[in-house]
């Protein structure tokens, strides 16, 4: 693996100069929130800063994307085409958690039987730009329970650790090392840096402090479906599903039709299983109609039916669901909650 | 290429036929406009396919045809939600769209050298009919043991294939026990409730497997004869519905526990389905 050293002041100006020719989303203040937007002339690519609110998936898998067109006749209609293949791009300042989010998808969408075209042909272009966490942005991160670390490089083609002066830059992937070719020159990040990086490494994986059983309480989902315990999570649900839409590996979808005249396109939108409408049937039989039935699916997905499929639990420690929910539900307190059964 | 998944293979509705007195119920025969697509829509019974139109969105239903029946493929459809209404005001010679085949199939290569008995409910009978067609299909009849029918319906005129039944009747290489909850005048067959009737036909279990689809309620009270009968639940197959989008695995609505109903089913075995959560 090639590194780089990257003195501290010259990232964002290398970044904006990618950004030059290259298609470049980067973390950028707007208003109260860090979001990643497209790095147009004279925007500020941030270097320092917590988490985006929103979790990247919408790179690969867009809240809304038109799957095709068509033009609805006098009798049937005509597919007028499918939305052509993407640019090349770069994705700037991911967060190790978010970044792990993406091999975690790519079992759905990359999976062999059916592939997704639309991801695929995204994630195959896009070149990913970390950020590690050497200091942890949030009390409510709890990436090392869930199988990730501030300083992992899961999922990333380039990694940026933060030495102090310098960034210490490393070319994890091929798509990384094409990418630091149209960096110019830089000062190569020889062993030194890496038992000052194992320092930061530990340091910061001590700095969170929030642990949750992860898999340690796949047997107990295993066994207890019914257990009473599932009464006691959701009371105060309000059924909002700000939690899927900010998770990072919700992948849940819907697809519509939306017809204007003869113009027609069918569309994928995100979705959620936080939802009465989600699985009701046009008999009118619904196989989850209370919200204690949907938040053991939340749960269950993410904890042991994830696990049975991908021996990976769909979550991702990012706390975005922990910070955002208007109500205050924890999923770091049910898994311990599971725990002490 | 790879085909992308989401885009529809253009089919055109080739026949239509009504198969209940109540008109709710047709069967839709669709013609593959491109050559290609029927090769490639090579499917066996039990699979499904997504019914889609362009404008009101697409459907799940069950492939009713067999894929010994070539240059077609059917789906046995009720009128019932906004793609299946607009599906039964269609004319012949429309144009619209199918995506797959899709799921898993009977359990083909298990039934091989089995006798098999197969038990539909109501409208449930579609992807029974198809498996019926493919094992009496000349070439395939000797693979199979002995088949046995039970087929109900609330009366006469709700029986779905109402001449293939009558022509299967005929056969000696297949038992037909056709009921109805209640006969009229010209009913001349049995009367009484699935569960009822296949208590009385007493299918023997061994060297077999049942195959049972209907509505919950017949499935719950079938069942105990089955067990009664000495049927294990690794020889009892039933197909499960659910609502579903992408029909490939992806949009996370079809979960029964870990497995997808759209890409690990419709088809499970009764000890299958005992291994995973009881919410469907």
């Amino acid at each position: 693996m090639e590194t780089r050293l990257i003195k501290k002041d010259l990232l964002a100006g290398l970044i904006k100069g990618l950004a030059q020719d290259t298609l470049v989303y980067a973390p950028v203040q707007d208003e109260d929130n860090v979001l990643f937007k497209v790095l147009e002339k004279g925007m500020e690519p941030l270097t320092e800063y917590d988490n985006t609110k929103n979790a990247p998936k919408n790179f690969f898998f867009p809240q809304q994307e038109t799957l095709m067109r068509y033009l609805k006749k006098e009798r049937g209609s005509e597919l007028l085409g499918v939305p052509g293949v993407t640019a090349e791009a770069v994705l700037f300042g991911v967060r190790p958690c978010d970044a792990r989010s993406f091999v975690l998808l790519d079992n759905i969408f990359d999976d062999p039987q059916y592939r997704d075209p639309y991801y695929v042909d995204r994630r195959e272009k896009t070149t990913i730009i970390s950020i590690a966490c050497t200091r942890p942005p949030y009390t409510a991160c709890f990436c090392t329970s869930v199988g990730g670390h501030p300083l992992s490089s899961e999922g990333v083609d380039v990694s940026l650790i933060d030495l102090g002066d310098n960034w210490l830059a490393e070319f994890v992937t091929e798509k990384g090392e094409k990418l630091m070719k149209k960096l110019g020159d830089l000062p190569k990040g020889d062993e030194q840096w890496a038992s000052k990086k194992e320092a930061l490494a530990e340091k910061a994986a001590g700095a969170i402090t929030t642990k949750i059983p992860g898999k340690d309480i796949k047997p107990w989902l295993d066994e207890n479906f019914d257990h009473p315990f599932w009464d006691t999570i959701h009371a105060s649900c309000l059924a909002c599903g700000t939690c899927t839409y900010l998770c990072p590996t919700c992948h849940c979808f819907d697809i519509t039709d939306e017809i204007k005249k003869s113009d027609g396109r069918r569309v994928r939108s995100w979705d959620s299983c936080m939802y009465w409408l989600f699985t009701h049937e046009t008999s009118g039989h619904n196989p989850r109609t209370s919200q204690k039935q949907r938040w053991r699916q939340r749960f269950m997905h993410k904890f042991k039916y994830f696990v049975d499929n991908f021996d990976a639990i769909a979550c991702v420690g990012c706390g975005r669901c922990v910070m955002y929910c208007p109500v205050n539900i924890d999923i770091r307190k049910i898994a311990q909650d599971i725990s002490k059964l | 290429m790879e085909r992308n998944p989401y885009v529809p293979i253009p089919v055109d509705v080739a026949k239509i036929t009504t198969e209940v007195t109540t008109k709710d119920i047709k069967t839709f025969r669709f013609a593959f406009v491109n050559k290609e697509d029927e090769e490639a829509f090579a499917y066996l019974p039990g699979q499904f396919a997504e019914l889609s139109i362009f404008g009101k969105g697409e459907s799940p239903i069950g492939i009713a045809s067999s894929p010994t029946d070539r240059g077609y493929v059917e789906f046995t459809v009720m009128k019932a939600g906004t793609v299946t209404s607009e599906l039964h005001n269609m004319e012949e010679g429309t144009r619209m769209g199918i995506r797959g085949p899709l799921g898993n199939t009977w359990p083909l290569e298990y039934l091989a050298g089995k006798n098999v008995v197969l038990v539909g409910g109501g409208f449930a009978f579609t992807t029974i009919r198809s498996l019926i067609n493919y094992m009496l299909y000349e070439e395939n009849r000797s693979r199979f043991g002995k088949i046995t029918v039970v087929y109900g319906a609330r009366e006469p005129g709700l029986l779905l294939y109402k001449d293939e039944l009558a022509l299967w009747e005929k056969r000696d290489d297949i038992e037909m026990n056709v009921t109805v909850d209640k006969g009229d005048a010209d009913w001349k067959g049995k009367e009484g409730f699935v569960p009822a009737i296949c208590k009385e036909v007493a299918p023997s279990s061994e060297n077999a497997v049942a195959l049972i689809c209907g509505p919950p309620i017949m499935i719950r009270f079938t069942l105990p004869e089955f067990f009664n009968l000495g049927f294990s639940k690794e020889n009892i197959f039933t197909s499960l519905e659910m609502r579903m989008k992408c029909g490939i695995g992806k949009c996370g609505r079809c979960n029964v526990g870990s497995k997808y109903v759209c890409k690990d089913g419709p088809v499970f075995s009764l000890a299958e389905l005992d291994a995973l959560t009881p919410e469907y």
